[in-house]
């Protein structure tokens, strides 16, 4: 595990999600980088249950994930706090908690896509789905020999603007509060967190840019 | 007689008599082989007549021995005895100086074997008709080429190396190791005591490398050497020289299975991958048989500019990656980073 950098590509003018995934994957594949299999990650959202908030606290939100780079683990965060790491069978016990936490079903968004392999870059490229529809795109960049995050943030920045030009996204929040500590898969699904947010708020795609 | 006894004292040890009369049937076969190619010089009747006479000299040879052996036969009186056994012997002996006279008679004839063929008698293995099958003389010509190559490299090589005072083994020391020459061998025992203060010294020269120390396999010392939270170095030691050394990650495993440094597997990282080699590079770089503590301290020293592997952009062309990789080169007397093909 390396330090990763997940960040959105906006869909080009006058093309669909489909096509603006194409484009990438061509400059990738034009840059040497591999095919190599594909990914996931995906995002369900609770709700605390009534009988909790009313007794004065404020009802939060909280993300149950899985990333298919760790087929074995599931991950629950809540928005600004602390991200727990279990075992996959951890859905089971959510089933068991529904008195407290309330599965919103129609929250669920995730991102599925293929994973590149450049040197020892790993990058996936994903389309972001909200039920039927295409939401957006995810780009996930990974340099896996190195373990802190502030160490190679310039060279992470240097390989995504060889294949994002103007869309390399600025250093990610979760790197300002790592310091010198070990970059953990914790932090990746922070950032998908904040990424499927921030797409959950934006405006659904004009219907054209659909599939 | 004292002729004969001196005869005597000339054939020492031959070995077990039937092996000295069996007849030599190679020899007349490859002579008839060699009949179309040899030269005119060489008188084959006479050849095949040699043969015949050394077959000659060898039994007669081989009874003068049993006559020796057997001793004196049974007669009646003891000077009956004696004279059998001195006649016989004396017979015997007269047989060999025969043989040996038609045979140097016989060798005038056989004249001498053409020169004329470059690799001399070894050319008529290029006779040999099953070429397929025992391809020798072909690969005689290869070998003779490569040896010559090799001759002409060595003596280039052996030129250059004696230019350089700072050499890694003794076999190769040219003048000055001549003045000193206890000074090689006594680094390599070294007790151990004095391998783990050097280390240790150098554990404390820095403080963002540690430096593990272990004997797992008798007196060798092998180090762990972590820097920073950038990358691992396994250190191969031999006394207090490094014999090998293996760059891995920071998260990745440096064990084996059963628990002892893994000195065998590489990084799963193409950018440690390259490390390595330039750590192995820099290991044939820092040598000064004399002082063999400088080198360890030199290679650590320069080891250590990694701690900014992935932070610092190349000197020359001013950027973090190439072909995917950071700057991989640190130069050996600056410690400037380089990618690999941006240094000079
Ligand atoms: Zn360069």
């Amino acid at each position: 595990m390396g330090v990763t950098c997940v960040t959105q590509v906006p869909v080009l003018e006058g093309k669909s999600v489909q096509q603006t995934v194409e484009l990438l994957s061509k400059k990738l594949e034009l840059l040497g980088a591999e095919k190599h299999g594909a990914f996931g990650v995906d995002c369900e959202t609770y709700h605390t249950a009534a009988a909790i908030s009313s007794q004065g606290q404020t009802g939060k939100l909280m993300y149950v994930m899985h990333n298919s780079e760790y087929p074995l683990s599931c991950f629950a965060l809540f928005e600004n706090g602390p991200c727990l790491i279990a075992d996959a069978n951890f859905d089971t016990l959510m089933v068991k908690l529904k008195g407290f936490f309330q599965n919103a079903k129609a929250n669920k968004i995730e991102s599925r896509g293929t994973r590149y392999q450049y040197c020892d870059f790993l990058v996936k490229v994903g389309t972001v789905t909200m039920g039927p529809s295409a939401r957006g795109i995810s780009v996930e960049v990974e340099y896996c020999p190195c373990v802190i995050a502030n160490d190679c943030w310039n060279l992470l920045m240097e390989f995504m603007q060889s294949f994002m030009g103007s869309h390399t996204p600025g250093i990610p929040s979760v790197f300002g509060t790592k310091h010198d500590s070990i970059y953990s898969p914790a932090d990746t699904m922070v950032q998908y967190m904040e990424l499927f947010n921030k797409i959950r708020k934006q405006q659904q795609v004009p219907v054209a840019g659909i599939r | 007689m004292p002729r004969a006894a001196a005869a005597g004292l000339h054939f020492p040890a031959c070995p077990a008599p039937p092996r000295c009369c069996r007849p030599r049937r190679e020899g007349a076969v490859r002579a008839k082989m060699a009949e179309g190619v040899l030269s005119p010089g060489v008188n084959l009747e006479a050849f095949s007549q040699a043969i015949a006479a050394i077959q000659a000299l060898r039994s007669s040879v081989t009874r003068v021995f049993d006559c020796l052996k057997d001793g004196m036969r049974n007669k009646e009186t003891l000077e009956g005895r004696e004279k059998g056994f001195v006649a016989a012997f004396q017979e015997s002996l007269h047989s060999v100086s025969r043989d040996l006279g038609e045979l140097e008679r016989l060798s005038n004839l056989v004249g001498k074997p053409s020169e004329n063929h470059p690799l001399h008698n070894s050319g008529l293995l290029s006779l040999d008709p099953v070429q397929d099958k025992t391809p020798l003389y072909s690969q005689l010509l290869q070998a003779y080429k490569w040896s010559n190559k090799l001759q002409y490299h060595a003596g280039l090589a052996s030129g250059l190396l004696n230019q350089q005072s700072l050499k890694r083994s003794a076999n190769q020391m040219g003048v000055s190791a001549k003045r000193r020459p206890k000074a090689q061998p006594t680094t390599l025992v070294l007790p151990p005591q004095y391998v783990d203060d050097v280390i240790n010294r150098i554990d404390r020269m820095f403080p963002e490398m540690s430096i593990q120390l272990s004997r797992p396999n008798g007196t060798s010392a092998m180090l762990l050497v972590t820097l920073g939270k950038v990358l691992k170095v396994i250190v191969v030691m031999r006394s207090l020289f490094i014999d090998r050394t293996i760059v891995k990650g920071y998260n990745e495993n440096v064990y084996t299975d059963d628990g002892k440094l893994d000195i065998w597997s590489k990084s799963n990282y193409q950018v440690f991958q390259k490390v390595t080699d330039h750590a192995t590079t820099a290991l044939l770089h820092y040598q000064l048989p004399q002082m063999p503590d400088v080198v360890v301290r030199s290679f650590m020293t320069w080891l250590r500019s990694y701690i900014k592997l992935f932070q610092a952009p190349c000197q020359r062309c001013g950027k973090f990656l190439q072909d995917g990789l950071p700057p991989t080169w640190r130069d050996f007397r600056t410690l400037e980073a380089f990618h690999d093909t941006c240094r000079q």
